[in-house]
Formats: C-alpha cells, structure tokens, sequence
C-alpha cells in the first residue's frame, strides 16, 4: 500500500543540508531525499519570497523556468516545466518578489564534480499574502523542532521502540526518517541548525522583513555542510565488471537508432556475460552516482 | 457451544445462533461446470458472532434473522478469526429465539471505544449517544428503519447502526452489551441487532455533546494509523484538486456521477449540474481527500452553482472553471470533521463539517520563540 505522499514542512536550510537519496525497488517507485534532520521527504510545503523566473530552457518547445524561493534560512531553486503547465504559468506570472507557497517534488542532481544540486520541481504554486506565508513557515519551524526532539529523544535511547514512539502519536514515517538521518549523518550540526531557525521565528513574529534577506543569484548553490560519505575505492574485481558493463553499453548504444543503450538489453547482453542483473543494477546506479552513465529517459542509458 | 467459544478443531460441536447478515451466490465448479448454490454471511448468539458458509442450502431461502441449530459445522479460521461452513455432514435445523444461550452482562469483558478492532464481538461499552438519526432502508425487498449515529467514550467515537429501535437520544449516556463490529464503507462500526440490550446509565463523567464534536484534529499520520474513524478532525492546507472536481453532472434518480450522459445503473440519463471538490487536503504527516459537496464548495469557492453554469454559458471550457477553483482553494488552511474511510489509496473524508481556520500569529510565534529558547540551541 503507497498513500500520495505527504508535503513535508521545512524551511530551506533542511534542504540546502540534504545529500542523501533514497530510491525505492522498482522502476516506479518514489524516490525520497533524506535530510540530516528527520525528513524523507519526496514531496516538500514551502513558504517564503519567490524571485522572478528565468528561463533556463534550451529547446523552445519544452519550457523550462526557474525561479528560487528565500525564507530567513536560505534558498532553494524551483522549478516548473511543460509537465506542470499551471506550476509553470504561476511561476512566470509576476515579474517581482512576492510571498508564495510552494508544492513540488524534491529532486536531488549529483553532478559529475560531486557536488549535489536539489531543487523543487512545482507541482502547485500560489502567491500568498504575509499571514499566511508567517503561518505556512510557522508550520516549518514547529515541525522541525518536532523532528529534531525526536532526534535527540532517539540518540539519547537508541533502543525505544518504534511502537511505543507512534502510539504517541508521532507519525511512523517520522521515527523511521529519525533513525535513518542519525545513521547517514553522524557528523550533522543539529544544534547549529536549531539556532538558525530563530530567524524562521521572528519571520513568524513578523518581526524580519523579508527585503532584508540578501538577494543571491537565482540559482542554485553548492551544499556547505555535511561531507559526502567516503566510499572504499572499487576493488579490481568491480572495476573489470565496470568497464564489462561501459564495453556492452557502447555496443548497444552504437547498434541502436536512438543512440541510447536500451537498459533491459544491456542488462541481458552483461547476464549472458555472467554479470548477474541484480549485481550489474548495482554497479550500474555505482556508475550513474559517479556521473559515468546517466539515464535521460527511464530505460535508456548513455554515457555522461 | 456458545460462538465466543468456538474455535476449530474441537471435535464435534453444536450450537444455536441467528443470521444476521447473509448473501447467495453461485460457485461455478471447476471440474464439470455445474453450479452449486451457497448462502454465506453472519451467525450471531449475542456471545459472539463468525462467518458462514452454507453449501446447498434450502431451496425456500435463508433469511435474515432466522434462528438455526448447527450440529456438527467444519470450523475453520481465517485471519485469524473463527469461521463455519454447513457441508452434507452438517444438520441444521429451526430454532427457537429461547434456544439463544442466555448472555448475562456480567460475564462479557468492558471495553473502551479505542480499543474496538474489528473482529471483537462479546464485549460491554458505556458511552455518550452523540447522534442518532432514524432512517429508512430497503434490505432486498424488505423496508426497514434503522438507527445510525455515533456514540463515544473518553477515548473516542465509533460509528453506531442500530437494526432496533432502542429509543436512543442524542445526549443521553448508555450501556450496550451484545453488539458487534463490523466495515461499513471502509468504517468501523458498532451493530445493535434484536439481541443487543441497551440500559440506560448515569455517567456524567463521559464527555458530552459538544466536546466530542469539538475535539481537536488528529495528525493525518494518527488517522491512517488508525485506518479513519467515525467521527475524524484534521487540519491542513489544501495543496490540490482530484478530478472530477468542478461542474458535475448527476443522475436524477441515483445520483451518481454521468459520463458521457450515461449513468451506470440507469443508462441513458438528463444529468442534473452539481458542485463539488475533491479536496487534497495535507498536514505535513500525511494527505487525505476531502469529499465536498455543493455547500461547501460553494462557501469555500464564493462562487454558486448558478452563477458557474452562467460563465459556462459565457465560455464553455469547464477546464478554466475547474483551474478557477484550484486557485481559490490552494494554500487554504481547513479544518474538517467527518467520518473517515481508508482504501489502497489513503483515508478519504466525508465532510459533517469544513471550515477555514485562523493563526494566532503572535501566539505561534512566542510558542515556537519558548521551545527555541528552552532547547539545546
């Protein structure tokens, strides 16, 4: 059973802070962003000042704008494409800053220098009046405390049970997020981010104005913190099954009309070769994250 | 035996109970093709209820309410709950209502609301009647009036359906011994039946009235736990619309929605214009779908169905109407109560009651200020 999943609350910082990817098995499963502060989010709420779009767009007939939204944490791309025409038509209707609630998909880029790029693809996007923008990241702050309690609650007794966490009505995706940030960011300044979101509260108060932010450039910018985990260099038995699986994905590439390798082909051509297809997914997506091998259209592979 | 006793492999047994609900069908028998009738269903004793199954029954039909002896059933379980079926080696006959064993209140464990799970059955509640509204169904070809409401203790409401008229009235506290649970509509609810008894108790202790339908919202996340409830409160901010969301067309006689000017069950029909949104609404811990009819939608939107089929008239796109209502809702924070069903594709929300919802700002801001201050920051 997959329930539409929920708009997690979070202010900025949370997503500037987030290098973590979780795919789901399957070709159609969610993928989620883990944070280094309890969230698995998929899909994220935001509030805060949207700067005017700009198209970024190289093909005039599929549409492309960005524009990136400023709470008192900092700053995120979103984005709206010819696949959310409502998204993309709100995100080019004003040509100011404007207070603005964002709806999206959180999507995490792994570019081949390593450094991670998010952004939020629209899905729904309103332009808000100040209460409601204050109320929407008062939502943020008070869900992100909520989620870091349970993150000090869950380091200070690693052994509580998640039963005993729900049926004190904490969500089970929270308990289970909490646990997996702890794991994968054992270096994470949860403390400093704490003190950060006491700009998100005087917003709240109505205390910071919003042109006091400074203006960045509308786009994306390199994660600060929370180092990449270091990965054991590959052994020689996995380098010779990675340059197996570049060689065929060149054959089949070459032989195709498109240009692309078709996945499922490949992935029969390294079997006959006795590189079985769970372990050449594997070394496929080890390709993929270094930027090696991308797959533009689900199911079709080039190289990078 | 009496049902709550009942288990499988006890060696011959026999006991007396009532049909509650029951249901013919046709199995198609793989080997040959030919069909072998069954009439499956409910058997209730007021000690506990199981599922039956009845191969070949009597020509002349079962009917609900009819009171059987059962020797010798095949009693299996299936989810771990109890079941019968009546194959050639089973007798059953008549039985008089007297025959029933007796249930003495006593000897049936008290309960609380929340802890009412489907299947428990044989169990004593005492709760506040909250509503009760008579109302007429056909069962087959039979009319009947039954009761529905909700009723509620300190730890929650459940939904109540009373197939006799016990005389319950909204306010009043009362003790139900000899109920049973069952999924109405993806709802939990509470079955009073002729062997349900219903006393009549003081106990001002039991919330009233109004602070049950004032309780306030759950987290989305509490509620798909809880797989809905009767009587649901969540607040959130709406951040979309399914379809069909908008101008509808129903049925005059069922009031299903047409398409293509066709109605499922009465074919080819006139549609009668309506209002309603199909609201996303979300809380941050999870999203459920709010069914709002044309009042609501009407008071949400600012916008009356008339005044919609005029613009249509104007320019007949119904995706603009439809965009219309998107905006006007998106980002709105409601608060809605309402049964609440869940399905494969989450809780859904028949809305009793949505209305907008304001924040203290200020109040908010100082909370949040406190728990900042107080932390490890």
């Amino acid at each position: 059973v997959s329930f539409r999943e929920p708009a997690w609350r979070v202010v900025t910082r949370e997503l500037e802070s987030s290098l973590e990817e979780e795919k789901g098995p399957g070709e159609r499963a969610a993928s989620h962003v883990l944070s280094p502060f309890g969230s698995r989010m998929n899909r994220v709420l935001l509030a805060g000042i949207l700067s005017p779009a700009e198209s970024i767009g190289r093909d005039e007939s599929q549409p492309f704008w960005r524009a990136r939204l400023a709470d008192p944490t900092g700053a995120v791309a979103v984005t709206a494409g010819t696949y959310q025409p409502r998204a993309m038509a709100q995100l080019r209707s004003s040509d100011a800053s404007r207070s603005a609630l964002v709806v999206g998909r959180v999507h995490l880029y792994r570019g081949r220098d390593r450094v991670s790029y998010l952004s939020v693809r629209a899905e729904s996007l309103r332009s808000l009046g100040e209460g409601e923008e204050r109320a929407a990241l008062a939502d943020a702050v008070r869900h992100t405390l909520d989620r870091l309690d349970l993150i000090a609650r869950l380091e200070g007794d690693p052994g509580i049970s998640d039963e005993a966490l729900v049926s004190e009505g904490i969500p089970r995706g929270w308990v289970s997020a909490a646990r997996e940030s702890i794991r994968r960011y054992p270096e994470a300044d949860r403390a400093q981010f704490r003190h950060e979101l006491r700009a998100a509260v005087r917003r709240v108060s109505g205390i910071a104005l919003p042109e006091e932010a400074p203006e960045l450039p509308a786009t994306v910018r390199r994660r600060r913190d929370a180092p990449l985990p270091v990965r054991p260099p590959p052994s020689a038995a996995e380098r010779a099954e990675e340059s197996l699986l570049l060689e065929f994905l060149d054959q089949v590439a070459e032989s195709s009309l498109d240009a692309y390798a078709d996945r499922r082909e490949l992935l029969a051509r390294v079997g006959s070769r006795g590189l079985g297809s769970d372990r050449a997914e594997e070394v496929l997506s080890r390709l993929e994250e270094e930027g090696v091998v991308d797959e533009p259209i689900v199911g079709k592979l080039r190289r990078a | 035996v009496r049902l709550r006793d009942l288990r499988p492999a006890d060696g011959p047994v026999e006991f007396v109970a009532r049909v509650v609900t029951c249901e013919r069908r046709e199995i198609t028998r793989k080997s040959d093709g030919s069909r072998r009738p069954l009439v499956s269903g409910l058997l209730s004793d007021g000690t506990g209820t199981v599922r039956f199954t009845w191969w070949d029954p009597p020509r002349e039909g079962v009917e609900r309410g009819l009171v059987i002896r059962v020797v010798g059933p095949e009693v299996s379980e299936y989810r771990s709950r109890t079941e019968v079926s009546f194959t050639w080696r089973t007798r059953v006959g008549p039985a008089s209502v007297a025959e029933l064993p007796a249930v003495d209140p006593a000897d049936v464990p008290e309960k609380v609301v929340r802890d009412l799970h489907l299947p428990d059955e044989g169990f004593r509640v005492s709760v506040r009647v909250v509503r009760i509204v008579e109302r007429a169904v056909s069962v087959g070809e039979e009319r009947r009036v039954v009761y529905d409401g909700l009723v509620a203790d300190g730890t929650g409401s459940i939904a109540l359906s009373a197939w006799t008229d016990f005389g319950l009235r909204a306010g009043e506290t009362v003790e139900i011994v000899g109920g049973y649970l069952r999924a109405f509509r993806g709802i939990t609810q509470l079955v009073l039946d002729e062997r349900a008894t219903v006393r009549r108790i003081q106990r001002p202790d039991l919330p009233d009235v109004a602070a049950v339908l004032s309780a306030p919202p759950l987290s989305m996340a509490r509620v798909e736990e809880a797989g809905g409830g009767a009587a649901v409160s969540v607040e959130g901010l709406v951040v979309g619309l399914l379809p069909p969301s908008g101008l509808v067309y129903r049925c005059p006689q069922c009031r299903r929605g047409v398409q293509g000017g066709t109605c499922r069950v009465h074919g080819r029909v006139e549609g009668v214009a309506d209002l309603r949104a199909r609201i996303v609404l979300d809380d941050g811990t999870g999203a459920v779908t709010v069914n709002a009819g044309r009042v609501e939608t009407e008071r949400l939107w600012g916008v009356t169905l008339d005044a919609v089929r005029a613009r249509l008239r104007a320019s007949p796109d119904p995706s603009v109407l439809e965009g219309e209502l998107l905006d006007a809702l998106l980002g709105r924070r409601l608060r809605v109560r309402g049964p609440a069903s869940m399905d494969d594709f989450g809780v859904t929300i028949q809305p009793d009651s949505v209305e907008s919802v304001d924040v203290d700002l200020d109040a908010t801001a100082e909370r949040l200020a406190a728990r900042l201050g107080g932390g490890r920051a």
